[in-house]
């Protein structure tokens, strides 16, 4: 879309997007097309994934995804471990956010095992902070990350330096920094260190002052507004036809947010309202996003406000070697930073579950709707969209 | 949840009923009615959101379960619809003119376990793995420990060995031994 | 387009003159303290359970023998080794590890060429970060895997169970067995400890998974008397029980009583489908219905031998029905188990004393083989002065008699020497006919040894004082008391240590230090010895002897004389799982000399 900017763009009607679909079939042989293959080796910040573009010109006429790079039959692999066993594995299939995959599992093997209400009250709360914190580690990558698909490298180091120092906050209070394998069936596995909260609030500060930063870096950055305002548009008609949830749907006046949907923890207890747009491109999804950074870090704020000082970190449970759950299914949901997440969780009486299965955003926004949005766009855009759509490949195959 | 249920009971003939919380229930119909329902709920319930298409062996049932989970955006609710299909000749009636999304389950689905969807666009493009030779990976009977000790070559360095067994050795070992110990010990 | 668009994204600029935030020095960062890095155990505390391979994901850890740490009691000798190629330290092998010594540092980095030295045994493959207090460890604040409390047996309250023989302990529901059987690990340590060898493990699984019937069978294949086990066994493998090391041991005894009790005694041949109709031809003579005997037919039974038990007394059981107390061991229960045994084509004459009614050289002629299990029948004496008088009792012959049901003398006041477990008995029965017969206890119980080292169970002695009897530890006795051939009551001086520092027997006394237990009563229970009568003079000189005066024999339980296998108390223990162990050895010896 430079070319606009330029002023030679094509216009609007010409583009080749009102004529062909994802399912046209193109005469390669006809040397008007060429295809060329991005990725699978990172294509902008996305991870191993590739997109196999037809472009003709600069104009991208058929798009298709292919995952794979990564699959390591994460599902599979649970089916065979035991309850306990699950959520170091599980954490894998989302590298943005991990935490949240361990909460499918703690929560969908309480719920199907009738301990859903015994978990200490504390528990959840710790589980709300680390669910929180790597909402706003993920968005610390992610809103200067969009800038980044614009050569806007700046934004993302800082972004980067802010989410080193949450991840030394889940260090401490996980001991691990990526993979926190915090949140266990029955509670967490550990209770807050001392000093965290006042630790947190200085990093929040610095947040705080990013958030300023970053939004004359691109908010009020010509570059980028130009570039991407009126790209890759979500209308509102998409948002079911394709599956879409999150802030892609929020940014395009969706309002759908689980935790205001379909509380859980304590979400109900919070006070805040989810930011929407009725733009749906990719200046409006970044929009939403950092409207979230701002709204996440009140969110930290207010947990450690209402949290229990201290409590029990987990119920009393069967011993994990033993434990085995009578035959049931059952889907849980959160809200992470890309979207609706869940799991389909099935149980057959044994001590392993019969099947899991993850419901990643990914799985729709990055090939049904990135396949569509792909259609008619300039090669030089193909990051920016995936990066707005928020691609996470690890979660698609699993 | 529950008058919603009966109505949609008397209209297709539910079975397995489970509320499983105030918001989520699954219930099963039968294959033939299964799409028809879907579209039902789609159409005239709110059930526009199409959270997820999932498949489970149950192998000693000679059955897959398919199950379409559906949300309804505006009571906030949602609704597992099952369908059980027969394991041997695994096929399925695509849903891939309901929503755009869900030709990628059946596409997973297909290489995942093997059931085929007429007329699902690009249903046999591999997904995940490419060449692969074995039954479809996400099979009950697809052993993944059996693959990989077939597939790859362990380094050979590392021993085990069972407590109780050892110290049996060490300890007793002309105690007269049990038919599972004799069994081991051969 | 606006201008302040253009202009504004400079602002930027302005970190060109700000401190950088880089850390200064990235290789010496300190990790948070309860950072997951590398391994360490302690490998004194460590007992090689393997509970951390067993919940490892990712089969990260083997156990292997360490040089230097013994296989033992209670310790496998095994120590964990970890493989940092499949390794994602996710530490649930120390958050579950049954004695705390395992834990990760908060060291990770480490630098190899060789890709073999990232397998290794912490704590004793030297490491540098060992010495690190910092890392993760068990987190608390009620984060358990398994819980730590025993289920509560239910018992009859002291004042309910005083005045009669009824069994007081109630026995596990099925909902508290599974609640208790889920707590074992499954390490299968106890196994070594236990004298028979149970497969524990393979039978608390079965009460998990709700299969008593497979329980059953899996008690059979180490043990004959499993209801009897199940309630007065001495239980030495829940000392070394390794959920013990961090919270109560199993309760396995009260575990295989379940199985046992809720197994109809009519179902037992369905359910154990153990064929000995087929005869080897061969005939083995059993002396004494004692468990070792009955274990040691049960088996030989089973290989198809024909064994025929001689019993001196009206009924089976040995020390089981004549020494143990009814409300710990009601006939009955005893009874079940004996019958299957007898089920099983055993034969039982009763009446029959070895020695006089037939001679041993007898059965050995009339027989292939001779297993004689004649347990410790006789009492022992403090010999002080007074020990003649009629009224002091040996406790062996007065829980006899209350058995055999006859009369014996109950006065006011009673004095019981020792602190055994049989003393408690006695102590126990006792103070139930005095209650019966006058509505009060007074019943004491003194031994030489002080409270702590004291030999009978704890549980006995808490239940003894529960029963208003009085256990009163750490008194030597000097002399019985008498007036007008009387029995007055018992002198004795504090002990100060009973053994010396070679921990032989050699008990030092404060001789300034007096008590007086009057008494009308004294009952002498130090001890048992045997009584080997039955063998003739010629015949002992055949027979090798210990030292310590025991019938020598081989690790079968075979004697000096080829045909003659002597086990049970008078070799090892006293106690029943011994007897049940000797004669299921013994069993497997006779087989061994007669299949030759
Ligand atoms: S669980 Fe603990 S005690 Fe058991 S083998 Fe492992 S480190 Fe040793
Ligand atoms: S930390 Fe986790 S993966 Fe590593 S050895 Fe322990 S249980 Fe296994
Ligand atoms: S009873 Fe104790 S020692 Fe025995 S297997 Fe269970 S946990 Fe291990």
């Amino acid at each position: 879309m430079i070319n606009k900017f330029l002023g030679f763009t094509p216009k609007k009607e010409m583009l080749p997007s009102q004529t062909v679909t994802p399912d046209t079939e193109i005469d390669l042989s006809s040397h008007k097309y060429q295809k060329i293959w991005l990725g699978p080796n990172h294509p902008g910040v996305t991870g191993n994934m590739a997109v196999e573009l037809t472009v003709q010109g600069n104009t991208i006429m058929k798009a298709q995804t292919h995952v794979g790079y990564l699959h390591r039959g994460f599902e599979k692999l649970i089916e065979r471990r035991l309850f306990v066993q699950g959520f170091p594995t599980s954490i894998r299939m989302c590298v943005a956010e991990p935490d949240t995959n361990e909460y499918f599992i703690a929560r969908a093997t309480e719920e199907l095992s009738g301990y859903a209400d015994a978990v200490p009250e504390y528990a959840n709360w710790l589980r709300m902070l680390s669910l929180e914190m790597a909402r706003l580690q993920g968005l610390l990558r992610g809103v200067p990350g969009q800038g980044g698909t614009f050569a806007l490298g700046i934004g993302v180091q800082w972004g980067v330096y802010l989410r080193d120092l949450i991840l030394d906050r889940f260090e401490e209070l996980t001991g691990a920094r990526v993979y926190h394998m915090f949140i266990i069936a029955g509670g967490v596995r550990g209770n807050l260190p001392e000093g965290f909260k006042a630790r947190m609030e200085d990093n929040l500060r610095d947040i705080d002052d990013f958030i300023v930063k970053i939004k004359k870096l691109m908010f009020h950055n010509s570059i980028f507004k130009t570039r991407a305002k009126g790209l890759a548009v979500i209308t509102p008609d998409m948002v079911d036809k394709f599956g879409i949830v999150g802030t892609n749907a929020r940014a395009c006046g969706v309002k759908r947010d689980v935790r205001k949907d379909n509380p859980y923890l304590y979400y109900d207890q919070l006070d805040f309202d989810p930011p929407t747009a009725t733009d749906g491109d990719v200046y409006a999804r970044t929009w939403i996003r950092w409207q979230e950074l701002i709204q996440t870090v009140d969110l930290i704020r207010q947990i450690m406000a209402k949290m229990p000082e201290t409590g029990d970190i987990r119920c009393k449970m069967p011993n994990v070697l033993n434990w085995k759950i009578p035959k049931g299914e059952t889907y849980v949901r959160l809200e992470s930073g890309r979207g609706e997440m869940g799991m389909y969780y099935v149980t057959d009486g044994s001590d392993k579950p019969r099947r899991i299965n993850l419901r990643g955003p990914s799985y729709n926004h990055a090939i049904s709707v990135l396949e569509h949005m792909l259609i008619g766009a300039d090669v030089a855009d193909v990051h920016a969209i995936m990066v707005s759509l928020q691609t996470c490949p690890p979660e698609i195959e699993r | 949840m529950k008058s919603f249920i009966e109505k949609l009971n008397s209209k297709y003939v539910l079975q397995e009923v489970v509320y499983q919380r105030d918001d989520l229930v699954f219930a099963a119909i039968k294959k033939e009615n299964a799409i028809d329902a879907i579209t039902y709920l789609r159409d005239y319930e709110d059930f526009t959101h199409l959270v997820l298409m999932s498949c489970v062996d149950w192998i000693e049932d000679g059955k897959y379960q398919l199950l379409y989970l559906l949300h309804n955006p505006i009571l906030k609710n949602d609704i597992g619809i099952k369908v059980y299909i027969d394991r041997e000749n695994p096929e399925m009636v695509s849903a891939h003119h309901l929503w755009k999304s869900i030709w990628t389950y059946q596409r997973e689905m297909h290489e995942a376990f093997g059931i085929v969807f007429p007329g699902s666009p690009r249903l046999k493009e591999n997904f995940v793995v490419e060449g692969w030779d074995e039954i479809p990976f996400m099979r009950r009977d697809f052993d993944t420990h059996e693959y990989a000790e077939k597939t790859y070559f362990p380094r050979g360095n590392r021993k085990s060995n069972d407590p109780a067994e050892y110290m049996r050795k060490k300890l007793y070992p002309s105690q007269p031994v049990t038919a599972k110990q004799r069994k081991d010990d051969k | 387009m606006n201008i302040k668009d253009i202009l504004t994204p400079f602002t930027a600029w302005a970190n060109v003159v700000k401190e950088p935030v880089t850390i200064k020095d990235p290789f010496n960062r300190e990790a948070a303290p309860r950072y997951r890095g590398f391994h360490d155990n302690d490998i004194e505390a460590c007992i090689g359970c393997g509970t951390c391979e067993a919940i490892c994901e990712n089969q990260a850890i083997d156990l292997i023998p360490v040089d230097g740490v013994e296989t033992k009691d209670g310790d496998s000798g095994l120590r964990p080794q970890v493989d940092y190629g499949r390794c994602c330290w996710c530490a649930l092998c120390v958050d579950i590890c049954t004695t705390d010594s395992l834990r990760l540092t908060n060291e990770y980095t480490w630098i190899d060429t060789d890709p073999d030295n990232f397998i290794f045994t912490p704590g004793v493959t030297p490491k540098s970060w060992y010495k690190k207090e910092e890392g993760w460890r068990k987190p608390g604040n009620g984060y358990e895997f398994y819980s730590k409390e025993r289920v509560d047996m239910e018992e009859l309250h002291a004042e309910e169970r005083i005045d009669s023989f009824i069994e007081f302990v109630k026995g596990y529901s099925k909902e508290q067995a599974e609640k208790e059987a889920d707590r074992c690990v499954s390490c299968g340590i106890c196994t070594a400890t236990c004298p028979a060898h149970m497969g524990i493990p393979e039978y608390i699984k079965a009460i998990r998974n709700d299969d008593l019937e497979e329980g059953l069978r899996v008690l059979y294949e180490t043990n004959p008397l499993p209801e009897i086990c199940g309630r007065i066994c001495t239980h030495k493998c829940e000392d070394v029980c390794s959920v013990g090391h961090n919270g109560d041991p199993l309760s396995i005894r009260w575990l295989k009583r379940y199985i046992a009790d809720q197994n109809p005694s009519e179902k037992y041949k369905e359910i154990l489908n153990q064929d000995t109709s087929k005869s080897n031809g061969k005939k083995v003579a059993i002396i004494g219905a004692g468990p070792s005997g009955l274990s040691a037919a049960y088996y030989l039974a089973l290989l198809g031998y024909e064994c025929t038990i001689f019993e001196k007394l009206p009924e089976a059981g040995g020390m089981m029905r004549y020494g143990i107390p009814e409300y710990r061991l009601p006939y009955d229960q005893i009874d079940k188990d004996v019958n299957y045994i007898l089920e099983l084509g055993v034969e039982i004459k009763y009446g029959v004393n070895i020695g006089t009614d037939i001679k041993l050289e007898q059965l050995g002629k009339d027989f292939d083989a001779v297993f004689s299990g004649t347990g410790l029948h006789l009492g022992r004496s403090t010999r002080i002065p007074g020990t003649d008088n009629e009224n002091v009792y040996f406790a062996t012959d007065l829980l006899r008699e209350i058995v055999l049901g006859k009369d014996i003398y109950v006065p006011e006041k009673i004095v019981v020497i020792g602190g055994g477990n049989v003393a408690m008995d006695i102590t126990r029965s006792l103070a139930r006919l005095q209650q019966i017969k006058y509505g009060k206890v007074d019943c004491t119980a003194t031994s030489l040894e002080s409270e702590d080292i004291m030999p009978a169970d704890r549980e006995e002695v808490v239940e003894a004082r529960e029963e208003s009897a009085i256990v009163d530890p750490g008194w030597g006795p000097k002399s019985i008391e008498i007036e007008n051939g009387k029995v007055k009551g018992l002198n004795v001086v504090k002990c100060l240590s009973v053994f010396d520092e070679n921990h032989a027997f050699s008990p030092k006394f404060d001789e300034d230090n007096k008590k007086f237990f009057p008494a009308d009563m004294v009952v002498e229970s130090i001890g048992q010895g045997m009584d080997l009568s039955y063998l003739s003079k010629e015949f002992k000189e055949k027979l090798k002897f210990t030292e310590r005066g025991r019938i020598k024999v081989d690790e079968y339980f075979q004697s000096g004389v080829e045909w003659l296998f002597v086990g049970g108390d008078i070799i090892e223990g006293p106690d029943v799982i011994h007897g049940i162990a000797n004669g299921h050895k013994a069993a497997v010896g006779i087989d061994n000399l007669l299949n030759k």
